[in-house]
């Protein structure tokens, strides 16, 4: 347990530092707001619609897809490493894994997951 | 003959095969291609189905070896499935069926009038659109009743048993247009399953005592349930008195109320109680007992002929026969015995009483059959088992010439009336001896037998039941070493013997009171009928206009509507068979003029009584002839009676009776308000549960719950409201709840323990061992030893001097250092303690169980190693 | 690599193939519903229906195929344990969830087209989701337990939300995922701390580390005690035992009926496969199998709660479905008596609660089924009123009914019956009086409202100007329905051979 302690002091002082400093500047600090000054900068230009845009539905789509096949880059990197030692059972276990992705992507292609306008 | 027995040997007796089969074939074909035969077709399957089944089973009988061993006839059908008994062995369960003389006798009686009540039926029935389904169903019930009574085993009988309980509810309700036939149909079935539950659980109690659910060889093996069973408290309770040692401050009253649950020494009973007590509740639910009856009444909604095949002569009869049949089992227990004589006279009496002032005249009935299914229980928990199995035979004959009867008046009072509650109102009845002469006969002749005219049969039956329970008592069966738990005390058999004579005068009376209102005095169903008006005036002060009409009233001719007129010959010729049974069937078993060929044919049946039911006592047997006089003075008291208020008085004393005491005349027409009484406490109970958890739901958890653990909730209401969708957060709390129950189980150090003193007596060595838990340690304290801090020993031995006690404290502490205590105050007895040859036992541990010991006593669960297969 | 690898595996291997198989030919395929058209085959479930039928019960008759073969005798089937074990029990519960699976892909197959939710992705959802579930039952290791765990859930969340359009699938899709995430996040911290106890996250490895493990204060056994918690909890959460059962009726309501059946019989028997193999598997030494203070007086006061809550607010429901859907919590808890039997009564207890998983199985799949029989487009079948006078207008769809209902409620001389004589038994056998008595009372309690469809089927008629339930027409739910009905029989009928293959199943774990 006291290997923790210095974790527990961290997240402590940590806590303790970002609050007071917080605090600190809000107290301290000069307040003087004009409407000019509460506007959300933007470059310049005029501020145009709400701050919090919903993303398309669309894009969580591919977002899932893209890991998907990240995953797939991760499992291959270790692979690769220790190819020799696993040798064709190695390979044909790899084989099936990524054959049963290119099943995957047919099926997404099919379904037309990858046409973003339709 | 011959050539039959050698065409089928005893131990594969294919013929009933046929028994069974014809009547299963019947509802096949009437309830399948029923409505394309037409009603013709019908009747002939139902009755040529029923009326071969009767001469089968009559050719059973008479095949049935004889003698004095008695002997069975017997056909496995096929192998139903196999169960493992407690010793590992396996049980088969067939589909067989074995036949005695009592299953012998039931055939013929479920076949013979199930036959004429079929035959009653074909005509009673005949204007109903349902005939065939109607049909379908009655041989369908013939079927169950016959696996019932031919089943060799309980697997197979609760098949039968669950059948006739179906069939039942669908004849109830056959009207089911009408909401309160559906509801009587819907309320026997619930009953049922109350009585079914207690007889499962006797099944599953004999499988684990018997090794068996054959019926011989649960007879033959009943003295394994000599084994006592700690009722109470369950489980690993402490069950010495460790409380007092652990609360020495414990004030009187906390005492008690700690006593009351849990007591110094478990409950126990044998095992064969156990048994005789749940097999009763079966039986009590089939057969319409307390505190089981309420549906029998109701049942009453179904057609006539039902009630009079189904809920008179046959099914209710079940539950008398499944006694009778596992007789050997009841005579281990004295108690379950007299439980059942007590509950079966409370029974009679009560129903009787329910029965003196009601209206509807298959009500009278209804409460008539309770009443005396009473007395058959009075018979088989007194230990005369031919006798009260004697009342299940003649009380069918007469009960359902009876119920016929009323069938039949009821079938001229609808012809009249249309409507079904006024045309079974004996208020509207009367004089119906002019119009129905066999009807009126045959019913006579059968209230002379149920109230015990001499020499017909429910004299010689009903007689036989209340001579058996003065003179003869229950012993309790050997035990071994152990006492008797209960002896059947002297004085029980006679008091049954006088409540049953009232009950016997009360039948007399009720059975007359109906029989005058309907068939004597003036006809009364005039008024019922549309466009009758009571007259304003006198006769005589009328106005012309209506002279005509009121010539014709007191001419006693109908205003409109027909007369009510004899029933056709299909209807009366089973009521004159019936009826003949009714006056002859006491002598087949007449023991005080020594004429008893079926006594002698029953006998072998019930060997095992001999040894258990015994006379009461000295000189009793002598008392027979003079206390056959209670019975008739009863007959006499009871007839009498209704014959001054009802034929002599026209009914005046009951009307004296209303005014005087309008309460409890209500009380009792409305049956004690038994019903209500239910209705408020158990289903009330059900109901106010239910309601309690769906409240719970709706409320306690939604309002409150939500509410509290909101503040708690509040951390993660800010990530949780993104999801926010109902109530979901109520059921995360519901779970968070859970996790902390679960959680504060398992943390929890729990300092249990179990004491082995089975050598506390004769060498004073008590071993106590701790339950077992994960990470536990524990410390000693008071074995001798001493321990100073915690170690891994579970188990201690300690000894203990004659009259010494002994204080042990067991200390658990778990992993997360916590710690619990158990305390144990051990007492062995001194030397002047009076030693009887065997040391007795003191908790259920050392007990080896009766009937060959060949249980070891570690494998009786829950009672001495509850910790099982480690 | 040998042969005897590739047989043992061959009914997961079969089915996961077959429905790669399915799932693209479902995409290739040019049978695509019109959304106005009135023909119910036009669309992808005329096809994929049977596949996925087929496709499972190609897996249910390998597991039957490596059965009578001995799965002893596979050499080199050892070598994927403890990942996966391929013994006799995992391949009586593979029969049971492809059995399971396939009925209710049969039923979707008529229920999907009917209420215009006929798309294809359903079949391939099943298909995995038993895959998953399959896993789960054979995994004897905590990381391809929470892989199967998931796989099978996933699946089912999606088939739960499949009515997209209504709000309350929706909504019993996400209530039933954020529950079920909580439950796995639970269950995968415990199996976390007993890695972290006991140094191994193979059952049997962390049995041996318990029983070895050394007693007293600050010991591993706070993490084990901790660990097993947080277990329980997460396995009584998919079993969805009482208080943990609150997402169950939502969920089964909200869904579609061919996903309410599956995740009443496949999804709870690969629960209570799990729940057979932790407990056992890795708690049953070391104290915490103890009476007194380990998992099963946890587990009987849960089977109490269970059995006696499900049962009390199934009386009041007024949907048949939500009633179907308490009606099997209430099993649940019935399971859970056998469950806790299985600590004193061994193999015997064990095989009757796999028992009593197969008879609740076919009886659910044919109550389901003949509630989805009884509706058609635009009018499906969900309130007692909904059913009045069916029975008379359609006798043998009421007969099917009232058959599995009876079942459920356990008369005999249907399967149900014999699955709860068992279980009685097996509990009366472990001394277990009360639990076997509270168990009677709950099935008396549960006649009642069994007994209430039947009532509104045969003696009630709908209210005038009520719309009439009009039973659909579908070749596939009538499939189904005979099947189960055969098999509800025949397991009543002649209960033993089947028993003694659920003994001899359960032996293998031990």
């Amino acid at each position: 347990m006291s290997t923790y302690v210095p974790l527990f002091l961290l997240f402590i002082v940590a806590a303790v530092l970002a609050g007071a400093l917080f605090t600190i500047s809000t107290v301290l600090g000069p307040k003087n707001p004009t409407p000019e000054k509460m506007i959300p900068y933007e470059c310049g230009s005029e501020t145009t619609g709400g701050r919090f845009v919903k993303p398309s539905v669309k894009f969580y789509l591919t977002a899932i897809l893209f890991v998907v096949f990240d995953i797939e880059a991760v499992l291959i990197y270790p692979w690769t490493v220790e190819f020799k030692n696993l040798g064709w059972i190695g390979l044909a276990t790899m084989g099936s894994f990524i054959l049963m992705l290119v099943v995957a992507l047919l099926y997404v292609w099919k379904k037309g997951a990858l046409e973003w306008e339709k | 003959m011959e050539a039959l027995k050698a065409q089928f040997p005893a131990t594969n007796f294919t013929l009933l095969a046929v028994v069974l089969a014809l009547p299963l074939i019947g509802a096949f074909v009437n309830g399948v291609f029923g409505k394309r035969l037409g009603k013709a077709g019908v009747r002939l399957m139902a009755l040529s189905a029923l009326g071969g089944s009767f001469i089968a089973a009559l050719a059973t009988f008479l095949l049935l070896p004889k003698g004095e061993g008695g002997g069975t006839l017997a056909w496995t059908a096929w192998r139903w499935f196999s169960l493992n008994g407690r010793m590992g062995q396996t049980i088969p369960i067939d589909v067989a069926f074995s036949v005695d003389a009592m299953s012998a006798t039931m055939m013929l009686v479920v076949t013979g009038v199930g036959f004429l009540i079929h035959l009653y039926s074909s005509e009673y029935m005949i204007k109903d659109p349902g005939y065939h389904r109607f049909f379908a169903y009655l041989n369908l019930f013939c079927f169950a009743m016959l696996t019932l009574v031919m089943a060799d085993n309980m697997a197979v009988l609760f098949v039968g048993w669950e059948g006739v309980g179906l069939c039942s509810y669908l004849l109830i309700g056959f009207w089911f247009g009408e909401e309160k036939n559906a509801t009587a149909g819907k309320k026997a079935f619930i009953v049922n399953r109350i009585g079914d539950f207690g007889l499962l659980v006797a099944m599953a109690i004999l499988l684990y005592y018997t090794g068996s659910l054959r019926f011989a060889e649960i007879n033959a093996n009943a003295r394994n349930l000599l084994d006592p069973v700690t009722i109470w408290p369950f489980g690993n309770l402490p069950i010495e008195s460790q409380w007092d040692a652990a609360n020495p401050s414990a004030n009187a009253l906390y005492k008690a109320i700690v006593h009351l649950f849990l007591p110094e020494k478990g409950i126990q009973v044998y095992a064969s109680t156990l048994v005789g007590l749940a097999m009763f509740l079966g039986a009590a639910g089939k057969s319409a007992q307390i505190p089981l009856y309420v549906w029998l009444p109701d049942a009453m909604a179904g057609p006539t002929p039902v009630s009079a095949l189904i809920h008179a002569a046959t099914m209710v009869t079940a539950g008398v026969y499944l006694v009778a049949r596992t007789s050997a089992v009841f005579l281990m227990s004295p108690a379950a015995m007299a439980t059942v004589a007590v509950l079966g006279c409370a029974t009679a009496i009560f129903a009787a009483s329910i029965g003196l002032f009601q209206h509807d005249l298959k009500k009278v009935l209804a409460y008539s059959t309770v009443s005396q299914l009473g007395f058959m229980f009075i018979g088989v928990g007194v230990g005369a088992f031919a006798a009260g199995f004697f009342h299940v035979f003649t009380h069918a004959f007469f009960k359902a010439c009876l119920f016929l009867g009323a069938g039949s008046v009821i079938h001229a009072m609808h012809a009249r009336i249309h409507d079904t509650d006024k045309s079974q109102d004996i208020r509207n009845m009367g004089g119906l001896k002019k119009y129905m002469p066999i009807t009126r006969w045959t019913f006579l002749l059968s209230c002379f037998a149920i109230a015990g005219a001499p020499p017909l049969a429910g004299f010689w039956s009903k007689d036989e039941i209340l001579w058996r329970a003065f003179s003869t008592k229950i012993v309790a069966p050997e035990v071994g070493r152990l006492e008797p738990l209960w002896t059947w005390p002297s004085w029980l058999g006679q008091t049954i013997y006088w409540v049953g004579v009232v009950a016997a005068t009360m039948t007399a009376f009720y059975m007359f009171r109906a029989y005058f209102l309907t068939f004597h005095g003036e006809f009364r169903g005039w008024k019922v009928v549309a466009g009758w008006k009571e007259p304003k005036h006198a006769h005589g002060h009328d106005d012309h206009g209506h002279d005509d009409h009121h010539d014709h009233h007191d001419d006693g001719t109908p205003l409109e509507g027909p007369k009510p007129h004899e029933s056709p010959l299909a209807m009366t010729l089973p009521l004159m068979v019936l009826a003949a049974f009714a006056v002859f069937a006491g002598f087949l078993m007449a023991e005080p003029i020594h004429f008893e060929p079926l006594g002698h044919i029953l006998a072998p049946v019930f060997t095992r009584a001999h040894d258990a039911v015994v006379l009461r006592g000295e000189g009793v047997e002598k008392l027979m002839w003079p206390m056959m006089g209670p019975g008739v003075a009863a007959f006499l008291a009871g007839t009498g009676a209704a014959m001054v208020v009802y034929l002599n008085k026209g009914g005046a004393p009951e009307e004296a009776f209303k005014k005087a005491a309008p309460g409890l005349y209500k009380l009792i027409y409305d049956k004690w308000r038994i019903d209500e009484l239910y209705d408020a406490v158990v289903v009330g109970m059900v109901d106010a549960l239910a309601d309690i958890f769906t409240t719970a739901d709706k409320w306690l958890i939604d309002g409150v719950l939500a509410k509290l653990t909101a503040a708690i909730v509040a951390f993660f209401g800010t990530v949780l409201r993104t999801f926010q969708t109902g109530r979901v957060q109520v059921y995360g709390a519901a779970m968070a709840i859970g996790l902390a129950g679960v959680g504060f189980f398992l943390v929890r150090p729990h300092a249990d323990a179990t004491v082995d003193d089975s050598k506390l007596r004769s060498a004073g060595e008590v071993v106590i061992s701790a339950a077992p838990g994960p990470g536990y340690e524990y410390r000693w304290e008071g074995t001798g030893t001493e321990q100073k801090d915690f170690g891994p020993l579970r188990e201690v031995r300690i000894n203990v001097n004659p009259g010494e006690t002994k204080d042990v404290k067991l200390h658990v502490r778990n992993a997360f250092a916590q710690e619990a205590t158990h305390s144990f105050a051990i007492t062995r007895p001194g030397r002047g303690f009076p030693s009887s040859a065997a040391p007795v036992p003191v908790v259920p541990g050392g007990v080896v169980p009766a009937g060959g010991g060949s249980i070891p006593a570690k494998d009786i669960p829950g009672l001495i190693n509850p910790r099982g297969a480690q | 690599m040998n042969s005897g690898l590739f047989l043992g595996l061959s009914p997961l291997l079969v089915v996961s193939l077959g429905g790669l198989l399915l799932m693209v030919a479902e995409a290739f395929s040019k049978r695509r519903v019109d959304e106005t058209s009135d023909d119910r085959d036009a669309g992808p479930s005329s096809e994929l229906s049977l596949g996925t039928a087929v496709t499972l019960l190609a897996g249910a008759v390998f597991a039957a195929a490596i059965w009578f073969v001995g799965p002893e005798k596979l050499e080199g089937a050892s070598s994927v344990a403890p990942w996966v074990i391929v013994d006799r029990f995992t391949l009586f519960f593979s029969f049971v969830l492809c059995l399971g699976g396939a009925l209710a892909a049969l039923l979707a197959g008529g229920y999907l087209p009917e209420h215009r939710l006929d798309r294809g992705e359903f079949y391939p959802l099943i298909i995995f989701s038993t895959v998953g579930a399959m896993i789960l039952a054979s995994a004897g290791d905590l990381l391809s337990l929470f892989l199967g765990l998931e796989t099978m859930s996933l699946g089912v969340y999606a088939m739960v939300g499949f009515r997209r359009a209504s709000l309350r699938s929706t909504e019993a899709a996400v209530k039933y995922f954020l529950l079920g995430s909580f439950a796995a996040a639970l269950l995968l911290y415990g199996g976390a701390l007993l890695y972290g106890a006991t140094g191994h996250t193979d059952l049997a490895g962390i049995r041996e580390a318990i029983a070895n493990m050394q007693p007293g204060k600050g010991s591993n056994f706070a993490l084990v005690i901790t660990a097993a918690v947080l277990i329980i909890v997460g396995l009584a959460f998919k079993v969805s035992a009482v208080p943990f059962h609150m997402w169950t009726p939502d969920a089964y309501e909200g869904a579609p009926t061919p996903t309410t059946t599956y995740m009443a019989v496949a999804v709870k028997c690969a629960a209570f496969a799990t729940m057979l193999r932790v407990l056992i598997g890795a708690f049953g030494e070391g104290g915490l199998e103890s009476w007194a203070a380990g998992w099963p007086p946890v587990v009987a006061l849960l089977a109490v709660l269970t059995m006696t809550v499900a049962n009390l607010v199934a009386g009041q429901q007024e949907s048949v479905k939500r009633m179907l859907a308490y009606s099997s919590i209430a099993h649940a808890g019935y399971v859970l008596v056998g469950v806790v039997a299985t600590m004193r009564a061994g193999g015997d207890a064990q095989g009757s609660v796999m028992f009593y998983l197969l008879t609740y199985t076919v009886s659910t799949v044919g109550a389901f089924g003949a509630l989805i029989l009884m509706g058609s487009r635009g009018a499906e079948a969900v309130s007692y009123e909904d059913l009045a006078g069916v029975g008379k207008r359609h006798p043998a769809a009421g007969f099917a009914f009232s058959l599995f209902l009876l079942s459920l409620a356990g008369v005999p001389p249907t399967a149900g019956f014999f699955g709860k004589l068992y279980i009685v038994k097996a509990s009366i056998g472990a001394g277990l009086y009360p639990l076997a008595i509270i168990l009677l009372l709950n099935s008396v309690i549960s006649a009642y409202y069994y007994l209430r469809v039947m009532v509104y089927m045969y003696m009630r008629e709908p209210a005038p100007g009520a719309p009439i339930a009009k039973p659909m027409r579908s070749g596939y739910v009538a499939t189904a329905l005979v099947v189960a009905g055969v098999l509800v029989l025949v397991l009543g009928l002649w209960p033993t051979t089947s028993l003694q293959i659920a003994v001899e199943a359960a032996l293998a774990t031990r």
